[in-house]
C-alpha cells in the first residue's frame, strides 16, 4: 500500500512509457512521405490524435504516480509469489525456445519442450514424463489444427532429424 | 419478411445436421472452457479463428456463438463449488453460491444457476429476435457521420465502465488504438510504424493479440502473483429445488434477464454492471436477508439465480449492437466481429439485408445451444467437475502449447511468436497495474474503422469537423458519451465497483 504522497517509481515508469510511445507516435507521423493529390484527412492526422491522446493520458498517469500511486488500484499485493520469477522465467525460456527451434527440430519437438517448461515452470518435477505428455498431446493438436481446422503446420520432425 | 417467416427459415437451416454438430461442438467447448480456470471464450474463439478458412460461415458463426455462451453456463460450476470464479463475470456467484455449497447446498446452486441461464438466455434470445430487426433498420439511416459517433461512444463506454479507473481504461484504449495504426494505410498506401519490419506492414493480428494478453500474460501473472487457491471443492449434492427453492429463484431469473439484456445491448461493456446490480436488487428485495453472505448466512439462492440470469442475458444482449451496428462490446465480441470480418462480411445494418439466412440461422441457433447447454450442465454436471482434476502445469502447459500453434500457424512466423510474448509480459504488467484488457482488444479493431468512417465523413462534409455536431443523430451520440463520462464517477461514489469481464 503506498503512503499518501509518496512517489511510486514502477508507476511512474508506466506513465512515462506511455508518454514515450506516444512521442514515437508523434514523431513517426511528422516523416510520413507527403501524399499526392487531394487529400481529405492525411495520414498523420489520425495517429498525431491517438498520440495526443496517449500522452495526455501518460500525463496525467505520472502525475498520479508521484502523488501517492495509482488511484482504486484493485490488488495491493506487493511482491511475487515465492518461486513465481523462477516459474516465470521457465514459461518465457519455452516460447522463445519454440521461436528460435521450431524451423529447427520441427512442430512436435519444439511443442513437447516448450509443454515441458511450462510444467516445469508451474510446479512439475518429472521433465522426461512431461515432455512424453508433451508430444502426446501434441500429435493430436497437430491433426486437429492441420486437418480439422485447415490451418497447414510445418512438419511433424523435419527430413534431416 | 416478417419476423416469424425469418425465424422459421432460420430453424430450418440451424436444425440440419450439420449445423447442429456446430452448435454441439461449441457448447461442448464453452462448457468446457467455462469451467476450467485460467482459459476463456475470447482466447477460445481467437485460437479457433482459423476455422473461418476452411467451413462455412454459418457452421463456424454458430459454434463461435456456442462458445461464447457455453462459457457463461461453465462459469458457474466452477465459482460455486471451488470458489474461484472462472469466468470474472461469475464473481458474484461465487460469493453466494459457493457459501450454499459449503453449507451443503450445491446441487441447488448448481441447478438454479444453469435454470436460470437457461430461462435468461431464452428470454433474451426473444428480445433478440424482436428488436435486432428494428435497430437493424433504424441503423440503415447512418452514414459516417453517425457511425464514428456510435465508435466513440463505444471506445468511450469500453474504457470507463470497466475497471476501477477510468484513467487506465483509457491507457488501455489509448494502447490498442496505437496497435490499431501499425500497418498499411489503406486509403493512402502509407506502411506506418512497421520499423522496417516485413511482418508489421499487415498490421498486428487480433489472434496474436488476444492470445498473448490472455493466454502468455494470464500464465505469467498467476505464476508470479497469485498463490494457488487451496480451499478444497465441495461436494456435489442432489440437484433437487425444494418448492421454496423454486419459489426464491423464478422471480429472481426474471429480474436478473430485464437487468441483464439492455445492459448487453448497449455498448456498455462487459456482463460486470448487471450481475453486480441484479444481486444488489436481490439482497433488497429477499425475504431472508440473514442468508446472504454480508450477513454471515448459509447462502441465498437468489444471489445465485439472479446475477446468473443477468450474467446469461447480457451476454445474449451484447450480439444486439454487434449484429446490428457492428460494434463490439467486449472482447469475445470484438474477436466474434473479427471472425465475420474473416468472411468479407461486415456486421451492420446491411448484414440483416444481405447475409439474412445466415443472421437468422445465427439467432435460431441460440434458441437451439440453450437447450444443449441445459442438458449438458445439469445431468452432465458431475463429469465437468472431473475437468478441474487436471493438473494445474499440465493444464497451463497445454493452453500454452495451444496458443503457441495457434498463432503459429496463422502465417508460419517465428517473429510473431516473440511478439506475443512481449505482449504477454505486456499483458502482465496491465494486470499488475489494474489496467483493464478489454479496451486494448476493441480499440486495435475499431481504431481503422474509426478513421475510415472520420475519412468518409468529412469527405461528405467537405472537410467541415462540426458536422457531427449539426447533424442530430451523430450530436446525441456524442452527447450520450459526455454521459458516459460522468455516470461512473457517480456510481464510483455510491460505492458501486465495477470489474471486466473478458
Amino acid at each position: 500500500m503506498a503512503t499518501q504522497r509518496a512517489v511510486v517509481p514502477t508507476q511512474l515508469a508506466v506513465g512515462i512509457g506511455l508518454i514515450a510511445i506516444s512521442v514515437i507516435l508523434a514523431m513517426g507521423a511528422y516523416r510520413f512521405p507527403p501524399e499526392m493529390g487531394f487529400v481529405i484527412l492525411p495520414a498523420y492526422v489520425y495517429p498525431y490524435v491517438v498520440a495526443a491522446f496517449l500522452g495526455g493520458v501518460g500525463l496525467l498517469l505520472s502525475y498520479q504516480a508521484l502523488s501517492g500511486g495509482f488511484r482504486e488500484l484493485g490488488n495491493d499485493d506487493t511482491g511475487t509469489v515465492p518461486g513465481g520469477k523462477a516459474g516465470a522465467a521457465w514459461v518465457t525460456a519455452g516460447l522463445v525456445g519454440v521461436a528460435l527451434l521450431i524451423n529447427l527440430i520441427g512442430f512436435v519437438l519444439a511443442a513437447g519442450l516448450l509443454f515441458a517448461c511450462s510444467a516445469r515452470g508451474f510446479g512439475s518435477r518429472h521433465p522426461v514424463r512431461d515432455l512424453a505428455i508433451g508430444i502426446a498431446l501434441t500429435l493430436p493438436i497437430y491433426w486437429l489444427f492441420n486437418a480439422g481446422l485447415g490451418v497447414s503446420l510445418p512438419s511433424l520432425i523435419n527430413i534431416w532429424l | 419478411m416478417d419476423i416469424l417467416s425469418s425465424l422459421a427459415m432460420g430453424f430450418s437451416s440451424a436444425l440440419t445436421p450439420i449445423n447442429l454438430m456446430w452448435g454441439f461442438i461449441g457448447c461442448l467447448l464453452g462448457t468446457a472452457i467455462g469451467v476450467l480456470p485460467g482459459i476463456g471464450p475470447a482466447l477460445t474463439v481467437a485460437l479457433l479463428l482459423p476455422i473461418t478458412a476452411k467451413v462455412d460461415p454459418t457452421g463456424a458463426l454458430i459454434m463461435f456463438a456456442g462458445i461464447y455462451y457455453g462459457a457463461q453456463f461453465g462459469g458457474s460450476t466452477t465459482s460455486i463449488l471451488l470458489n474461484t470464479p472462472g469466468e470474472s463475470s461469475s464473481m458474484v456467484t461465487a460469493l453466494e453460491g459457493n457459501l450454499m455449497a459449503r453449507n451443503g447446498r450445491a446441487g441447488p446452486a448448481l441447478a438454479t444457476a444453469a435454470i436460470g441461464s437457461f430461462v435468461a438466455g431464452t428470454i433474451a434470445t426473444v428480445l433478440l429476435t424482436l428488436f435486432a430487426p428494428i435497430v437493424a433498420r433504424l441503423a440503415l439511416n447512418f452514414g459516417p457521420t453517425e457511425y464514428f459517433a456510435i465508435l466513440v461512444l463505444s471506445f468511450t463506454t469500453v474504457s470507463a465502465v470497466l475497471g476501477a479507473s477510468m484513467l487506465r481504461g483509457f491507457a488501455s484504449l489509448g494502447v490498442g488504438l496505437t496497435i490499431g495504426l501499425i500497418g498499411l494505410d489503406s486509403t493512402s498506401g502509407i506502411a506506418r510504424y512497421t520499423l522496417g519490419v516485413p511482418e508489421l506492414v499487415d498490421g498486428i493480428e487480433v489472434v496474436l493479440v488476444a492470445v498473448g494478453l490472455f493466454a502468455v500474460g494470464e500464465a505469467l501473472y498467476s505464476l508470479l502473483y497469485q498463490t494457488e487457491a487451496n480451499e478444497g471443492r465441495h461436494r456435489l449434492t442432489s440437484l433437487w429445488m425444494t418448492r421454496a427453492d423454486w419459489k426464491r429463484s423464478v422471480p429472481a431469473w426474471l429480474r436478473g434477464t430485464l437487468i441483464g439484456f439492455p445492459f448487453g445491448s448497449i455498448p456498455a461493456g462487459g456482463a460486470e454492471i448487471p450481475t453486480f446490480l441484479s444481486y444488489s436488487t436481490e439482497r433488497k428485495l429477499s425475504k431472508y436477508p440473514q442468508e446472504f453472505s454480508a450477513n454471515k448466512g448459509e447462502g441465498a439462492i437468489e444471489g445465485v439465480a439472479g446475477p446468473e440470469a443477468a450474467n446469461n442475458a447480457s451476454a445474449t444482449g451484447s450480439l444486439v449492437p454487434l449484429l446490428t451496428l457492428g460494434i463490439p462490446t467486449s472482447a469475445t465480441a470484438a474477436i466474434l466481429l473479427a471472425a465475420f470480418q474473416n468472411y468479407n462480411l461486415q456486421p451492420g445494418p446491411m448484414l440483416f439485408e444481405t447475409s439474412a439466412d445466415l443472421v437468422w440461422t445465427l439467432v435460431a441457433s441460440l434458441y437451439i445451444g440453450n437447450v444443449i447447454l441445459l442438458v449438458l450442465n445439469l445431468p452432465l454436471v458431475g463429469l465437468w467437475v472431473k475437468l478441474l482434476q487436471i493438473p494445474r502445469p499440465y493444464l497451463n502447459a497445454g493452453i500454452l502449447v495451444f496458443a503457441t500453434i495457434g498463432v503459429y500457424g496463422m502465417r508460419h512466423s517465428s517473429f510473431d511468436l516473440l511478439l506475443m510474448l512481449a505482449i504477454g509480459w505486456g499483458g502482465v504488467l496491465m494486470r499488475r497495474f489494474d489496467f483493464p484488457v478489454a479496451p486494448v482488444i476493441v480499440g486495435m479493431l475499431l481504431g481503422p474503422m474509426a478513421e475510415k468512417q472520420l475519412r468518409n465523413a468529412l469527405s461528405i462534409g467537405e472537410g467541415d469537423w462540426t458536422v457531427f455536431l449539426t447533424q442530430p443523430i451523430s450530436a446525441f451520440f456524442l452527447a450520450l458519451t459526455l454521459l458516459v463520462l460522468v455516470v461512473p464517477h457517480v456510481l464510483h461514489k455510491r460505492g458501486i465497483k465495477l470489474h471486466e469481464d473478458d
